[in-house]
């Protein structure tokens, strides 16, 4: 080596110390190209030599090494470990091998970092070379065993004592790696072991340790005839043994000799002599070490885990916590060799350890999580029932330890509260015992009943009682029902725990939100929901009568919530509360008290509302219904007196259980399909929640899809009414949808109406009536009804969705790119691409099937993008990589807004398969609207007026009536038909001429069927947007026609009005003298419906008259309007 | 093999490292007022060429400049030149590591050894002991003037009530320090005298201790000591005499920025020389409102205030007093600035938030009530308290209270005490023993009578 190191120093380059400085630097970001940088370099040759240079600079030298540990560990980038060992241990030898008697060699510094050169060969070889050792591994290892046996091989040699220490402790890494690698060098060591009295003899001892654990515990070898000790074979030069390379399984069950056992129980006993002498740490690695020994040779040296206790149990009145854990292990490896005596002993210095003010906090929780979790200690009641006041928290100890000391008090009151204790009697002691134990430990934190709810001190107590409470019958993963209930509800701690409550929520109102979050917790688990319902019960009993009649009852309105909710409470005295609450409310109610009237009062009704949804109504009925009746009959607040009617009628008219799914109030998650929940009235398809999704860890917070046009109306809801309500409700019976007009031939009571509606089909005459005006409205329905396809029996018309899908770059490539596919590591910026997307798409609310769409490659949007300043309205880039337009194609069975749920599915570059639900698209009314269909034979030039026409039949059509009799309108395909009932709404919109016009022409232009007044017509006519519609100068003319119109009317058939007849001519107000003008507006609804609009254009507001032929849509009109004029 | 509890102490030690909290224990002895650690021990005694050997232990000004008395037991020491908290460089945690875990494995987490043979090293002049085995702990061997030094430190903490249903808990932990300048490797034998007419309660041991079975009469223990300052024991008792600080502290509101407080106090009342009474402080703390002004003269010491606490020293460090017994009143009134509307500000969490609006309706009902002002205002205060660290004891900031900071010198309050004659060496070795004794308060509080307290029931171990 000395001869080679000139050599080198030609061929090397040489790096200086800033270079060196970068390589660590770079090595130590984790960054692979940084790394990659010096990968072309011989390092681990180059650190050597650095090393080794007398002026390298000496503070880079324990870098050096460092270096050398991570690059030889990191198995990726380091040469393999037949080129990068031999070096270094060459290096390592030329270190020692250097004359002892140098003035360097003294020098400490010089010294540690020859140590520490040790260790980082050690470590080099256990992270380069692989267990089992095969003979070439082996033969590499040798010289740096010889290295290290030659310095261990001094005893009691002055200087280099630590050296000699450090070598020891190298050795006994090998062999912990490579077990059994210094079989043969026992006898030595044992011989250096003993000789040794420096304090480097805990490294010889820990090493020796090391190895007869390895020789014990491989099987064979102790059975050899020859002893384990004997030093026949030289220590240097070192050779692998070679029972290392033989097949150990060979030798399994051979018995150890005795001269070896002989020799073992020396060498063990040695080993323990003085405990004393160790560090702490060393301890624990003895004593571990010991106890595997002891282990493997139970059989043969049954005495041995006694022995070790002894020698070792003193350590128990240590302070130091390693050494009390090691008393721990000794027990937990041989419990039969501690006595009771023994285990007193440590359970109460576990509980003193806890005591001790010196002591980290940690220690003292570590010490009661060791008592309570031993499996013999923590159980053993009579040892920890005496330990009672040591766990008494004192004072000043950290909430922490207070509340892991109010555990331990727990856990003993439950061995006190045990089934088997009952038996014997003594029953009153015992029960104060245990109150005594609650009670006083309860103490320390009594805070909490005055502190805020959120202190610290309430959380720990509430902890307690909850502690307190289960003990008896604590989570079973095998058992969870039944076990020991019985037991609990009986405890001593229920009992009291219940009175306790109560007492709480009376006297400390505060708390009444954490005892409620007290009782959802043990409601919220199987094991342990009965006891939390007894607890209401409890509380239903005893706190609801004491409770006084003023504003504070608010407070308890968690605690009644809970009570209300439960089947299992009688809900008769809760509902008498509430009564004389309200009483006493309106009765006392002074002058300022509305706002706190209107408060109260709907808590009071929200907790009604709990006991509709969650009690059957004849068991709440009378009561209920006499709370109800009297706040809507005397409640000052007028909202309140409202509710309250409704839910009394909710109460007498529907049943109950329709009444409690109505109740489920957007409750229900709106993912389940109508059709599993016919009950389900109303659902409430709630605005999305982007940060749920987000939070759900999903795709849609870099995947977006979002409709091009935004819709006008942002916050949407909808009205689903279902079929099966039909039946049931009279009130929504006349909701429309084309199944409750099918015309079946066997019912009785349609018979003419089939006949009729065979002879309209084919002659296409009115029937019954033959006022010519009634008929040419009749006919132009028809017509118009005839062109409508019947969605249940053909495809049905759709309505069409732009919709486009864009990505972000950064955190798709940060989730779908793994850093190891690194190739593109130069192209930093390459945008991220989506491969063969399906966007599939599902709704609760009734838009038939939605086929999916697919988009076969997608860039991601480049970071700066999504900054551009982007000119307001410009045209949507249809054919851009970073964004792919798609159309969403739905068939509405029912013209309402709802969502559409969204999910992706896609590959990612490296295969991965992209899948996750994207935001929701909400489809709004705005997108039902379509201009209703032109029969084939009407010519280009007729359809304004065709529409016109229709308009006025519509509208007519639509009047005042509820309903058109039984006329009805065949659908195309032939096997369907339609009914008319209409319904009529107002609204006044209070906006200026000019933005009613410019909305109505930007949103509505297209379905204007007709302008009417000379200055709306010369204002819009000018404007040129609005075209193809009927001109109207003379509003007399439309005002007239439309009011010699007949409207209709109930249950008789079309007839004709006595002409000018007062009562039937308020359908259409003479358009007032303010107006400029009117639009007749007609907007189709698929799959068959109509709204109309007559818009009465005046300077400052516009009487907008609506009428439909499906009433649940004005809701959404109405929402439509107000976005439209007002934002 | 992986050990939480090896893992937590590795954590600790480097974490101390860090912080610079690393301190060996504090001896003082009477004739020289400090004594240095391992380090010292070692260049002061041996001189090894080629260390630069610092001087001896310079006259460290005498520990008692730490008047916070709420410092931990351990490390009462932070006294200038070495234990400076400076933040310690990362070369020497780096050494630190590799040398006690060079595997990862913990062999010995002693900073001050770690560190001493890296200055040191060790030289030819260092001779194993020609028939013991050194132990682990013990690197280096004493030459040199042999003597040994015994400092038993104690810390009271205090919750004084003046209230019948509640009693005064006084509890008092102490540390034997000691240092044994003795050549080889000698056993120690120490009686623990004391113990017999005082509840010790919980002792426990420097691992060099040798600990036979616990019996009640055998309270002599025998040590190999190491190199150096170390603690020998810990103890623990929970009632010693009259504590050396008794009286009451009382404040009451008379409106909601202004309030009238009395001490009432009795220093050092039976406490005979030696004891003497270094120094004696007593902190009104406001950590929640800012203090405008106060009023009032104390019978003895001077007064000063902060921006949050009023200060009250009645004896001071240099003038303490020595065999008798002090009484000290303090009459005044305290003026507060008007509390900031800090609704909001101070609600961290949505929870505390909803309570409030739940109460919205109720309290206008506490306003009408103005019958019990005091009560209200507390009530008011209570409800903006944020949930404390669960390594506090309590909510202290829900409370007032008094602090009181001494020190006493010449004795220890728990009777605990080591008999300089009855140590004995093996083998016998001349050595002078010399012992001193401290006391001083940890949390030593001085609960408001007419306001809320914490308290603890703490029973009679058996």
């Amino acid at each position: 080596m000395e001869k080679q190191q000139p050599m080198k120093q030609q061929t090397l380059p040489s790096l200086s110390p800033s270079e060196w400085e970068s390589i660590f630097d770079d090595f130590g970001s984790g960054s692979a190209s940084r790394r990659a940088r010096w990968l072309h370099l011989p390092l681990i040759d180059l650190a050597l030599h650095a090393f080794l240079r007398r002026d390298f600079l000496s503070h880079l030298k324990p870098l050096l090494l460092l270096f050398i540990d991570d690059f030889l560990a990191s198995r990726s980038d380091a040469p393999p470990a037949s080129d990068a060992l031999p070096p270094l241990f060459d290096a390592l030898r030329s270190l020692f091998s250097s004359s002892p008697s140098a003035p360097s060699a003294a020098d400490p510094s010089t010294a540690a970092l020859r140590d520490q050169f040790m260790a980082t060969a050690v470590s080099a070889a256990v992270s380069t070379i692989d267990a089992p050792l095969d003979r070439a591994s082996a033969a590499l290892l040798d010289p740096l065993a010889e290295v290290l046996l030659a310095v261990a091989n001094r005893p009691n040699h002055g200087p280099d004592r630590q050296s000699r220490a450090a070598a020891c402790d190298c050795l006994r890494e090998l062999e912990l790696s490579f077990p059994c690698l210094l079989a043969d060098a026992t006898g030595h060591l044992w011989a250096l072991a003993q000789a040794e009295r420096t304090h480097a003899a805990q490294s010889y001892l820990l090493l020796l340790a090391a190895v007869i654990r390895d020789l014990v515990l491989r099987p064979g070898l102790l059975s050899s005839p020859s002893s384990i000790l004997s030093t026949v074979v030289p220590l240097v030069p070192f050779n692998a043994p070679s029972c290392l390379f033989s097949d150990p399984a060979t030798d399994r069950d051979r018995e150890p000799s005795d001269v070896n056992l002989r020799e073992i129980k020396r060498v063990l006993a040695f080993l323990w002599e003085r405990p004393q002498v160790l560090t702490p740490a060393a301890t624990m690695e003895l004593v571990s070490i010991l106890t595997s020994i002891a282990g493997a040779l139970e059989q043969h040296v049954p005495t041995v885990g006694a022995l070790l206790k002894v020698q070792f149990s003193g350590l128990i009145y240590s302070y130091h916590p390693i050494l009390c854990h090691v008393v721990l292990m000794l027990y937990s490896g041989f419990p039969d060799a501690f006595s009771g005596e023994d285990e007193r002993n440590i359970a109460r210095r576990l509980a003193l350890l806890a005591r001790e003010a010196h002591q980290p906090l940690v220690f003292r929780l570590l010490a009661l999580h060791w008592l309570l979790g031993s499996p013999r200690l923590g159980k053993g009641k009579h040892s920890l029932a005496s330990l009672a006041p040591g766990f008494y928290p004192a004072v000043f100890d950290p909430l922490t330890l207070k509340a892991k000391k109010l555990d331990a008090l727990a856990c003993i009151a439950v061995s006190l509260d045990d089934l088997e204790m009952k038996k014997k009697g003594e029953e009153e002691g015992r029960r104060k015992l245990i109150m005594k134990l609650f009670q006083d430990g309860l103490v320390c934190i009594s805070a909490y009943k005055w502190l805020p709810p959120w202190s610290s001190e309430t959380s720990i107590a509430f902890r307690t009682l909850h502690k307190f409470l289960i003990g008896v019958a604590p989570h079973r993963d095998d058992c969870l029902e039944e076990f020991g209930l019985g037991s609990l509800v009986d405890s001593t701690i229920f009992s009291t725990l219940q009175s306790m409550l109560v007492n709480f929520a009376l006297q400390h109102r505060g708390l009444v939100p954490v005892i409620a979050t007290f009782v959802d917790r043990l409601l919220g688990c199987k094991a342990h929901q009965t006891l939390g319902e007894q607890l209401l019960q409890k509380l239903d009993e005893n706190l609801l009568p004491k409770l006084g009649m003023d504003h504070q009852l608010t407070s308890y309105f968690p605690i009644f919530e809970r009570i209300a909710e439960n089947d299992t409470i009688p809900p008769r005295g809760l509902l008498e509360l509430l009564s004389r609450h309200i009483v006493s409310l309106t009765e006392k109610h002074g002058p300022d008290f509305g706002l706190t009237l209107w408060s109260q009062g709907t808590k009071v009704l929200g907790i009604c509302r709990l006991m509709l949804k969650h009690h059957y109504s004849s068991r709440v009925f009378l009561p209920l219904s006499r709370l109800l009746a009297f706040i809507c009959q005397f409640f000052p607040d007028l909202e309140v007196r409202d509710s309250a009617r409704i839910y009394l009628r909710m109460l007498v008219c529907v049943p109950g259980k329709k009444l409690r799914q109505v109740l489920y109030l957007g409750e229900q998650p709106s993912v389940a399909s109508p059709s599993s929940h016919p009950g389900s009235l109303f659902q409430v398809s709630s605005p999305h929640h982007p940060e749920d999704l987000k939070k759900s860890g999903g795709v849609s917070s870099y995947i977006y899809f979002e409709r091009v046009v935004p819709l006008l109306v942002k916050h949407s809801w909808s009205l689903a009414l279902l079929k099966s309500n039909v039946e049931e409700n009279v009130q929504t019976s006349n909701a429309i949808g084309i199944t409750d007009i099918i015309i079946s031939p066997s019912r009785e009571s349609d018979r003419e109406g089939e006949i009729n509606f065979e002879r309209i089909s084919s002659t296409m005459e009115p029937l019954r009536v033959t006022d010519s005006k009634v008929a040419e409205i009749l006919g132009v329905l028809r017509k118009h009804f005839s062109c409508i396809p019947d969605y249940r029996h053909m495809p049905a018309i759709k309505i069409i969705i732009p919709c486009r899908l864009r990505f972000d770059s950064e955190p798709f490539k940060r989730d779908w790119e793994d850093d190891s596919s690194t190739f593109d590591s130069k192209e930093v910026d390459a945008l991220p691409a989506m491969y063969a997307a399906t966007i599939t798409f599902s709704s609760t609310s009734k838009y038939g099937s939605i086929p999916p769409c697919r988009v076969p490659f997608l860039l991601g949007e480049p970071l700066g993008n999504r900054y551009d300043i982007v000119p307001v309205g410009s045209s949507f880039e249809e054919d851009s990589n970073h964004c792919a337009s798609v159309i969403m194609e739905l068939e509405p069975q029912e013209p309402m807004p709802g969502l559409v749920d969204v999910t992706i599915k896609a590959n990612a570059e490296n295969g991965q398969i992209i899948s996750g639900k994207l935001q929701s698209i909400a489809v709004g009314i705005e997108d039902m609207f379509l201009k209703a269909a032109v029969p084939p034979d009407v010519k280009e030039y007729e359809v304004p007026e065709y529409y016109y026409d229709l308009f006025r039949a519509l509208w007519e059509a639509c009047g005042n009536s509820a309903n058109t009799g039984r006329e009805t309108f065949p659908l195309s395909g032939g096997k369907g038909a339609a009914a008319i009932h209409g319904t009529r709404s107002v609204k006044l919109l209070e906006v200026l001429l000019d933005s009613l016009i410019k909305n109505v022409e930007k949103y509505l232009a297209s379905y204007i069927v007709s302008v009417i007044g000379d200055e709306l017509v010369s204002i819009v006519r000018n404007n040129g947007i609005i075209k193809d519609v009927i001109w109207e100068n003379d509003p007399e003319d439309f005002d007239h026609g439309v009011n010699a119109l007949v409207p209709y009317s109930g249950n008789i058939p079309l007839q004709l009005p006595y002409f000018g007849d007062e009562g039937h001519t308020d359908n259409l107000l003479p358009i007032s003298k303010r107006a400029l003008g009117t639009f007749l507006i007609l907007i189709f609804l698929p799959p068959r419906f109509h709204l109309l609009f007559q818009m009465e254009v005046g300077h400052s507001s516009t009487l907008v008259r609506i009428r439909t032929d499906h009433w649940p849509c004005l809701a959404y009109i109405d929402e439509y309007l107000e976005s439209l004029f007002f934002t | 093999m992986y050990h939480r509890v090896i893992a937590i102490m590795v954590a600790h030690t480097i974490g101390d490292i860090i912080t610079g909290d690393i301190a060996d224990p504090e001896v003082v002895t009477s004739s020289s007022p400090y004594v240095g650690g391992l380090l010292d021990s070692l260049t002061g005694s041996i001189g090894i060429s080629g260390i630069s050997a610092r001087p001896r232990p310079i006259a460290a000004p005498v520990a008692a400049s730490t008047t916070s008395g709420a410092s931990a037991v351990g490390t009462a020491a932070t006294d200038g030149s070495r234990n400076s908290s400076r933040p310690i460089d990362k070369d020497v945690l780096r050494t630190f590591i590799s040398n006690s875990m060079p595997f990862g494995t913990p062999v010995d987490l002693n900073f001050s050894n770690i560190s001493a043979i890296k200055v040191n090293g060790f030289s030819s002049s260092d001779l194993p002991p020609t028939e013991l085995k050194q132990p682990a702990w013990k690197p280096y061997l004493y030459k040199g003037k042999q003597r040994m030094l015994f400092m038993i430190h104690e810390t009271i903490n205090a919750a004084m009530y003046d209230r019948d249903e509640i009693p005064d808990y006084i509890s008092i932990s102490g540390q034997v320090n000691c240092r044994a300048d003795l050549e080889g490797l000698p056993d120690v034998s120490l009686p623990l005298n004391g113990m017999k007419n005082m509840s010790m309660e919980i002792l426990s041991f420097h691992h060099c201790v040798q600990v036979s079975e616990h019996g009640d009469d055998k309270r002599a223990i025998m040590f190999s000591p190491p190199l150096g300052n170390f603690v020998l024991m810990h103890y623990q008792a929970l009632c010693g005499p009259d504590p050396p600080v008794k009286g009451f502290y009382q404040l009451s509101m008379v409106s909601e920025d202004e309030g009238a407080f009395l001490f009432k106090l009795q220093l050092m009342e039976g406490f005979r020389a030696p004891f003497s009474m270094d120094f004696c402080t007593v902190t009104m703390p406001f950590p929640r409102r800012r203090v405008a002004s106060f009023d009032g003269n104390p019978s003895i010491g001077t007064v000063s205030m902060t921006e949050h606490s009023v200060e009250w020293k009645i004896v001071t460090s240099g003038r303490g007093i020595s065999g008798k017994s002090i009484e000290a009143t303090f009459p005044g009134t305290i003026k507060f600035h008007p509390r900031a509307i800090q609704r909001g500000l101070s609600m961290p969490r949505s929870v505390s938030i909803n309570v409030v609006e739940e109460d919205s309706d109720v309290e206008q009902d506490a306003y009408n009530n103005t019958a019990n002002t005091e009560e209200n205002f507390l009530e008011k205060m209570n409800k903006e308290l944020e949930p404390v660290d669960l390594e506090e004891p309590f909510c202290w900031q829900a409370y007032n209270y008094a602090k009181v900071s001494f020190k006493i010198l010449g004795g220890t309050l728990s009777g605990m005490s080591i008999d300089p004659k009855s140590v004995s060496i093996y083998p016998a070795l001349k050595a002078p023993v010399e012992l001193s004794m401290q006391a001083s308060s940890g949390d030593y509080i001085l609960w408001n009578t007419l306001g809320r307290c914490p308290s603890a029931i703490s029973p009679k171990v058996q």
